[in-house]
């Protein structure tokens, strides 16, 4: 037993030391870059959106690689590579055809690197947590599409696989990946080893609605913003539980790829 | 019919999916009376399930209204509506919480109170400190729904929980500072791993810690309701220990008691016997003091005749005598006196001598052999009683040992003593009863046979040798027969 058996282990260090603060500076810079580009129309809008959206996006990862490594471990992964390939699989989607499959490239690099970043438990998904959390997510999508389909006039439709795959692969291998190793496996790990469940998961829920509110590629009508914060805050909670019951982002990147999968079956949602 | 927690969670779901379908047939606004309703499923699951099912219920409601309040905020904007409907969810986000938060701590409460029941009773088990403490940190880990609990008990020599006690970890700190402690995470899982540790304490003393390890949360509620089992568990342990020392001491107090009670009872049989011994050995000289005395008074006798007629009354008085003497002196040994001396620095040679020689001219049966350093030391003693205790050593040696055997006296000058050993080769004392023939009326085993005596010689001759600050013991002499050694401290 750690209390009587072991050595006090020193106090933990503040909550967001060991960022990497050089690497973030570096991606805002490209993200408010983009910004710029795309409003000025100098690049085509294809390469300046998936510049934002890639450096944005590598920016989480990156920060849920340099946290969720082990604190010890003789060879970290670099987060500068994890943003490597989110922003790799943002501008191959982006410039290539039938690129999308670059987004690939990152969840397939953290399942490399999976034993070298244990708060993000990719190693230990127990099946049962993962379909409760599909579960879960299913049934947060579902009563989206009534709520929707009931209030606000939006169809739900059957879109073909051509039409499905790539947001399944936008949403698995950069968006949900992205957003769950970050405010999960990294934050919301960090924050409930000093924090109780409720303090951790209120930030991490504010991070996330932050994260989705402030991206300028979602919608931003006063319905949708509601519809987004009592949806998202419903998910992140969810995982959040999901993630202390599991110790794994796994769990909550399945309930998140089915809701945003629901999602994704609106009509006239872009 | 009994609510159990799978009838309070289907009765509360039934109870929503009921209000949901009457407000949406109803098609009412988010403002309507009804959606009060809602209270009641979130109030039902906060009772049986705490905090988290409260908010679970909060969720579920706010799923289920949540439709209605959207439609609203979309259909019309922030209407006064909508804010209610709103407002009504954050009324029963913030009523599953409150409530659930007031029957969790009665529920703790209750749990406190059953958990110190069953620690007072584990503590309460006439079992080893060490297994006490197992068991009763199984039962904590049980009752406070925790991962692990463990206890320190005896500044770390009782251990429960872990092995050994490491002195740089949180139960070694809280033991010295006597302050609870609390870490959020112990770093030493994949998930956060909160540590409480307590003291137990008892008055003002600090006999021991718990601590209390979970996967998950453990509310500043919960670390209080620790420190006062904490205290309330040190009481009841001290008071334990108290019991098991009252206990034990008891326990000896029985054996005590009865290992002297079957002494009174052996000491009772010894002066009974004794009694009668007594008796015998003082009507013998008696009646042959009666008898000679008959003899002079009514017949006449020769001169020589009647010499050796009043040397044996002689005999017969001196006998007489001794016993009374050994009577008067165990007399004064029982009321815890020393006996009475008379010390002055004598030279313990003549008095050796003259004792041998008595025994050489009298016993002519054995041989009495003296075997003395030429000049012994002198020694502070009383002449009269340091006489009788060597009669009474080569008096004995004599009695027990076969005729025609020899006796051999010693005195030896050593390292500020003076030794005198008294050998016999008679068969001996067993070695398991060697210490007890200096006790009073105790005799060997079928020593009654080898000829008469009360039991007392021996106590007298210790009595008077410890008197003079010396000291006598018996060993088995080389071959057979018994050494008896008396030790006396010389005159520098």
């Amino acid at each position: 037993m750690y209390s009587i058996a072991r050595p006090c282990a020193p106090l933990p260090r503040a909550l967001l030391s060991d960022a990497p603060l050089p690497l973030l500076v570096t991606l805002g810079v490209l993200t408010a870059g983009a910004g710029i580009l795309a409003a000025t129309e100098i690049v085509p809008i294809a390469l300046a959106r998936a510049l934002g959206a890639g450096g944005a996006q590598g920016a989480l990862l990156a920060s849920a690689v340099a946290w969720a490594a082990a604190p010890n471990g003789e060879s970290r992964p670099a987060p500068a590579m994890a943003a490597l390939v989110v922003l790799a699989g943002a501008l191959g989607a982006a410039l290539v055809p039938f690129g999308e499959i670059a987004y690939l490239a990152a969840p397939l690099w953290l399942w490399r690197a999976r034993l070298r970043l244990p708060g993000l438990g990719l190693a230990r998904a127990r099946m049962g947590l993962v379909a409760a959390g599909a579960a879960f997510g299913a049934v947060l999508g579902v009563h989206l599409l009534v709520t929707a389909s009931l209030t606000l006039g939006y169809g739900v439709r059957m879109p073909t696989m051509t039409e499905l795959a790539p947001w399944l692969a936008y949403d698995a291998g950069a968006n949900v990946l992205t957003t769950e190793a970050c405010f999960r496996g990294a934050l919301f790990d960090r924050a409930h080893r000093r924090w109780p469940f409720a303090a951790a998961a209120a930030l991490v829920t504010a991070g996330c609605l932050a994260r989705y509110l402030v991206d300028p590629l979602l919608p931003h009508s006063v319905e949708v913003a509601a519809g987004a914060v009592f949806y998202l805050t419903l998910l992140s909670v969810g995982n959040c539980w999901l993630y202390w019951r599991s110790g794994s982002i796994v769990p909550g990147a399945a309930a998140a790829v089915v809701f945003f999968a629901a999602y994704r079956l609106l009509r006239e949602v872009p | 019919m009994t609510l159990t927690p799978g009838r309070t969670a289907l009765l509360a779901t039934t109870l929503l999916i009921v209000v949901t379908g009457a407000l949406a047939i109803a098609d009412v606004s988010p403002s309507t009376p009804w959606r009060h309703l809602y209270l009641a499923p979130v109030v039902l699951i906060a009772v049986r399930f705490g905090v988290a099912g409260g908010l679970l219920a909060a969720l579920g409601t706010a799923l289920a209204f949540g439709p209605f309040v959207l439609r609203e905020i979309e259909g019309h904007g922030p209407t006064r509506a909508a804010a209610e409907g709103v407002l009504t969810l954050v009324v029963l986000a913030v009523s599953g919480a409150v409530v659930g938060s007031l029957a969790a701590g009665a529920r703790r409460q209750r749990e406190r109170y059953e958990t110190l029941r069953a620690a007072q009773r584990a503590l309460a088990e006439p079992a080893p400190l060490g297994r006490v403490a197992a068991r009763l940190a199984a039962l904590l880990t049980r009752r406070l729904g925790v991962d692990a609990a463990g206890l320190v008990l005896d500044e770390g020599h009782v251990v429960a929980g872990a092995d050994t006690l490491d002195p740089h970890s949180l139960a070694a700190h809280v033991l010295a500072r006597r302050r609870a402690v609390f870490v959020a995470d112990t770093a030493t899982d994949v998930r956060a791993r909160r540590a409480v540790v307590v003291p137990l304490t008892s008055g003002r003393e600090t006999i021991g810690v718990l601590a209390v390890e979970r996967l998950g949360d453990v509310s500043r509620a919960e670390r209080h309701a620790l420190i006062g089992l904490g205290a309330a568990i040190g009481l009841a342990l001290d008071n334990a220990r108290l019991a098991a020392r009252q206990r034990r001491f008891a326990e000896e107090l029985e054996e005590k008691v009865e290992v002297a009670t079957a002494r009174l009872a052996v000491m009772d049989r010894l002066k009974s016997d004794f009694v009668a011994l007594a008796s015998h050995e003082l009507r013998t000289p008696l009646t042959a003091l009666q008898g000679f005395s008959e003899l002079l008074a009514t017949r006449r006798f020769a001169p020589d005749e009647v010499r050796r007629l009043a040397d044996i009354m002689r005999g017969e008085i001196e006998r007489l005598g001794r016993i009374v003497s050994d009577f008067l002196d165990l007399a004064r040994l029982e009321r815890g006196l020393p006996p009475a001396l008379r010390r002055a620095v004598v030279d313990p040679a003549p008095l050796i001598a003259a004792a041998v020689e008595l025994f050489r001219r009298t016993r002519t049966t054995h041989r009495v052999e003296l075997d003395m350093d030429g000049a012994l030391p002198h020694v502070d003693a009383d002449s009269d009683a340091l006489d009788r205790v060597l009669k009474n050593l080569i008096g004995n040696a004599l009695k027990y040992s076969p005729p025609g055997s020899c006796v051999r006296v010693r005195a030896r000058a050593a390292h500020g003593v003076v030794t005198v050993d008294v050998e016999d080769e008679g068969p001996g004392i067993p070695a398991e009863e060697r210490a007890r023939v200096f006790e009073p009326y105790y005799r060997v085993r079928d020593a009654a046979a080898l000829g008469p005596g009360t039991g007392l010689g021996l106590s007298v001759v210790k009595s008077l040798v410890e008197a003079h600050g010396g000291s006598v013991r018996a060993d088995a002499a080389p071959g057979a027969g018994t050494r008896m050694t008396v030790t006396l401290p010389a005159v520098p």
